[in-house]
């Protein structure tokens, strides 16, 4: 009679082995990679924040200086009601030239930018329809 | 003295469970990870032994098998099993290592793997123990999926719903792969005395 096999003979027994001491170096070893990878995201971090914060900050201030810019020519136009137009515009540019290059950059790009107070923006616009 | 170290690891992962190492990860990796070393580097290294039969080739497969783990983890989706998750990586390492062979000797998977008993003995195996050599090379003679659904089901105890997701299968395919798995082996093992 055929002797049938078993699985129960063997079990999970297997013809492997490692050496002495594996176990642990395998672990020391993945986590020296999973440390060193630790330490670049680490080093990558604050880089990379502190350059977020400054442009954060920039942009704030920024904002703020077109805001008051832009608060100075609305005053000085509403309080000449009489004066003519082209006053308008010397006052404007008046407070323009008063402004840091940067501001003069922003409020530049803003005016660029903005569809609805810029003329070749909307022929684009209509343009595209 | 490892055997105490071990029994330790083994005890701390059962304190942890998975869902504590996952807990554990989120609060403070490094030491989550040292958790998850300590449940999962001896099963995942001998069910990727078992696929790649050398040491040598075991050893760098779950090198890399636990750095992915690693820098993977964030994609890790908490509705399926984080074990099947970790043996999915495992297996898809080992398989890349087998593809990489298989196309220098210019052989089919399964010849690769069915040839590996024959071909990467090295002084990590028991050569004495012929019942277990014999038992080893019916299972690298199996279709890699049988070979996955029975290593899987008879060494770590998974479930077929569990196996399904570390194949890439459905768990009633992984089921029909472990009863044919089974049957070949058992033909091979009274067939070749």
């Amino acid at each position: 009679m055929d002797k049938q096999f078993n699985f129960e003979q063997i079990g999970k027994r297997m013809p492997y082995n490692v050496p002495d001491g594996f176990f642990d170096r395998l672990e020391q070893n993945v986590m020296a990679e999973v440390k060193a990878d630790n330490c670049k995201s680490a080093q990558l971090k604050p880089k990379v924040q502190k350059a977020h914060t400054v442009k954060i900050a920039i942009r704030t201030i920024l904002a703020a200086a077109a805001a008051v810019a832009l608060f100075f020519v609305v005053t000085m136009n509403m309080s000449n009601d009489t004066s003519p137009t082209e006053d308008s515009f010397t006052n404007v540019e008046l407070a323009y030239n008063n402004l840091s290059t940067e501001d003069q950059e922003f409020l530049l790009e803003v005016y660029e930018e903005d569809e609805f107070i810029n003329d070749s923006n909307e022929e684009d616009y209509e343009e595209d329809i | 003295m490892y055997k105490e170290k071990y029994l330790l690891c083994e005890n701390n992962s059962i304190m942890a469970g998975d869902k504590g190492i996952i807990v554990a990860i989120r609060e403070n990796p490094e030491r989550g990870f040292r958790l998850l070393m300590a449940s999962y580097k001896e099963p995942v290294y001998w069910h990727i032994r078992r696929l790649v039969v050398s040491h040598a080739d075991a050893q760098d497969v779950a090198q890399e098998t636990f750095v992915r783990i690693f820098r993977n983890f964030h994609q890790y989706n908490e509705e399926n099993s984080f074990k099947a998750w970790i043996f999915r990586i495992a297996t898809n390492e080992a398989l890349r290592l087998l593809g990489k062979l298989k196309n220098s000797a210019m052989l089919s998977l399964d010849e690769v793997t069915a040839d590996m008993l024959g071909t990467k003995t090295d002084e990590h195996f028991d050569n004495s123990d012929a019942i277990t050599m014999k038992l080893q090379q019916a299972i690298l003679h199996l279709p890699t999926k049988q070979q996955l659904a029975f290593s899987l089901r008879y060494y770590d105890e998974m479930s077929y719903e569990e196996i399904a997701e570390v194949a890439g299968s459905t768990a009633a395919s992984m089921k029909v792969n472990y009863n044919i798995a089974k049957e070949k082996i058992i033909a091979y093992m009274n067939n070749n005395d």
